[in-house]
């Protein structure tokens, strides 16, 4: 960790989340209104002290909503990219560790889903489905998976012959025992970066969805359905699209940072560059 | 080559097989049966269009006949007619007993989303290898910063967002570009050179959109080639025996380090088919993007299996060519020396 954030780029990403994690701990004690609170008198005011980021079309706060919607983008991507990871270790665990059909029927499917489109595969399902936080969440990890399963299988496959996990298995180590103690941890750094960088991915797409109304649903508010206000009056009211933009944009590009610095940090290859 | 190209081609078979599982259990994953679900989103399902959908997929049947009735019909590309536009065919034309022609759904959205595809990859190999040649090789030097965090800002910018900024920006603002749309009012009673440029006018934004994050990705990935390339021993034979450094440079190091982006443009191929949908509906272009939209929206089933089909056959496509395209490219490849 100490070397990951000696890299400069890697340490203004780790703030960056580390300062949004923050806000959206204390947005109920800094919010300075109720997030959902209508307030006719107010609508579409311009930033000013009483409401730093300006109103919206309901006379709600948007500095308020931003703090809330920060929730929800923490929230998707950690528990989509939660789902994802998982999914991914344990198919590319029974992969790579015990190759055979197993493999091969894995990784067909995992050629399967990446040949459909993700993007037409995720609104297919909400289709079927209600939009709603949950189901964004649980419909994103189960079609983000697939990178993680080829890069688990790949790890397992060049550790499987080092001399370490085969002298363990000598010594008559169980295949669970292979797999958890020494497989594994060995694999956890490049597993850590692609978990950083799904969880950028997973925030662009749960803002994308919620612009275009199939994500979480209002009064809830999220970073991308106050943009699908800023649309609607994009011609008065700039602050209303600058900012949850300006968020989504930072945020991403925190996760994108810190999961490079990572990378290059213990990549041999990268870092002597 | 025409073994690996046999070879090649069989082992889609189970791809496809898998694709229309996928799409298949997809349909079923709606609470209850899809008829009562889509009557309770849909206000404009009629008992009759109900009907219709039961027979479409044979909801009275056992699961396993109904499989084998859809992929008989995916077999023959009937993917039926959509609920929400009268009837229209999902796919290809089709023609009543008057000889009246209706035009396939897909049939009318396809060409227009390849157009700003392959329009959108013009784009970013005209942009994203000279940056990423430059980038490597001024590597650590201010322009190679500079050009990385032009990268890094154009992985992590909300697409549909800098979409509404530019549309402020130029359209609303400036009145440069339109906003909207594929044609302007009276498009068709211009002189064809005038269509073009009006054409080209209204899908400058919308390309520049969907191709940004590959443009990023690209350079990225040309950068980090040519500076594998240029570290390898071939390359200091060729400056050791005096080429100048533009031989050396792309003559030697650009073509190797070229050659995997082949295969990235193949894996592209998805995710510019699903970003399509939040450029097309931004900018209401009448593409696949806008349409699959629309058919979510609407719950318009059959558009949305159609699309979902046709989608992931195009996506296998396009790896096939990439594929055979490295193998063109590369001799290792069709020789078998690799994989």
């Amino acid at each position: 960790m100490k070397k990951v954030l000696r890299n400069p780029l890697a340490l203004i990403g780790f703030l960056i989340i580390a300062g949004i994690l923050f806000l959206a701990l204390i947005a109920p004690f800094i919010a300075p209104y109720d997030p959902d609170a209508i307030n006719v008198k107010a609508i579409l005011l311009s930033p000013s002290a009483q409401h730093l980021m300006g109103t919206d079309g309901l006379g709600r706060d948007v500095f308020t909503r931003m703090l809330y919607g920060s929730r929800i983008s923490l929230m998707v991507g950690f528990v989509a990219v939660g789902i994802a990871t998982a999914i991914g270790i344990v198919l590319g665990a029974i992969a790579g560790f015990y190759r055979g059909w197993v493999d091969t029927v894995i990784m067909r499917v995992v050629d399967v889903m990446l040949s459909i489109p993700t993007f037409f595969l995720i609104l297919a399902v909400i289709a079927f489905l209600t939009p709603s936080i949950w189901n964004i969440m649980i419909v994103i990890g189960l079609t983000s998976w697939m990178g993680v399963t080829r890069l688990v299988r790949a790890e397992f496959l060049s550790l499987r012959n080092r001399e370490f996990v085969l002298a363990a298995q000598a010594l008559g180590a169980k295949d669970s025992r292979l797999i958890f103690t020494h497989l594994l941890p060995n694999s956890l750094t490049p597993i850590i970066v692609s978990s950083i960088l799904g969880i950028a991915s997973a925030v662009l797409v749960e803002s994308g969805l919620s612009f275009l109304g199939l994500g979480v649903q209002a009064p809830q508010a999220s970073w991308g359905n106050i943009l699908t206000d800023g649309k609607e009056y994009i011609q008065f009211a700039w602050w209303l699209s600058l900012f949850p933009g300006l968020a989504i944009l930072i945020t991403v590009l925190g996760y994108n940072l810190l999961g490079d610095g990572l990378r290059d940090a213990y990549n041999p290859r990268t870092s002597q560059r | 080559m025409l073994k690996y190209l046999l070879k090649r081609f069989f082992w889609m078979i189970p791809l496809v097989i898998g694709i229309s599982l996928i799409s298949f259990f997809i349909m079923h994953l709606a609470p209850g049966d899809i008829t009562t679900s889509e009557a309770s989103f849909n206000p404009k399902a009629s008992e009759e269009s109900r009907q219709k959908l039961r027979e479409l997929y044979s909801l009275d049947k056992p699961v396993i006949v109904q499989y084998g009735l859809w992929v008989k019909r995916m077999a023959t590309l009937d993917f039926g007619t959509s609920f929400a536009s009268h009837q229209r065919p999902v796919f290809w034309q089709t023609k009543d007993k008057d000889g009246n022609i209706t035009l396939g759904m897909i049939q009318e959205a396809l060409p227009i989303t390849l157009l700003i595809n392959v329009l959108s990859l013009v784009l970013i190999i005209g942009v994203a290898l000279p940056l990423g040649v430059i980038s490597a090789l001024k590597q650590n030097q201010l322009t190679d910063r500079g050009i990385t965090l032009f990268v890094f800002i154009g992985f992590a910018i909300p697409g549909f967002w800098l979409a509404l900024m530019l549309m402020y920006w130029t359209g609303v603002q400036h009145s440069w570009l339109p906003i909207s749309g594929l044609e302007s009012m009276g498009h068709e009673h211009l002189p064809w050179f005038s269509r073009l440029i009006d054409t080209l006018k209204h899908l400058a934004l919308p390309v520049f959109i969907s191709g940004l994050t590959g443009l990023a990705g690209i350079s990225l990935f040309v950068r980090n080639g040519m500076l594998e390339v240029l570290h390898q021993d071939y390359i200091t034979t060729a400056r050791a025996k005096g080429l100048n450094e533009n031989r050396v440079v792309y003559g030697h190091a650009l073509r190797n380090a070229l050659l995997p982006l082949i295969t990235i443009f193949g894996l592209s191929i998805p995710g510019l088919i699903g970003g399509s949908v939040i450029a097309e509906s931004i900018f209401a272009i009448p593409g696949m993007g806008k349409l699959f939209y629309d058919a979510v929206l609407m719950r318009d089933f059959p558009v949305i299996m159609g699309i979902l089909t046709i989608g992931a056959v195009l996506t296998l496509i396009g790896n096939l060519l990439a594929d055979l395209a490295y193998a063109w490219a590369d001799p290792r490849v069709r020789r078998g020396v690799m994989q």
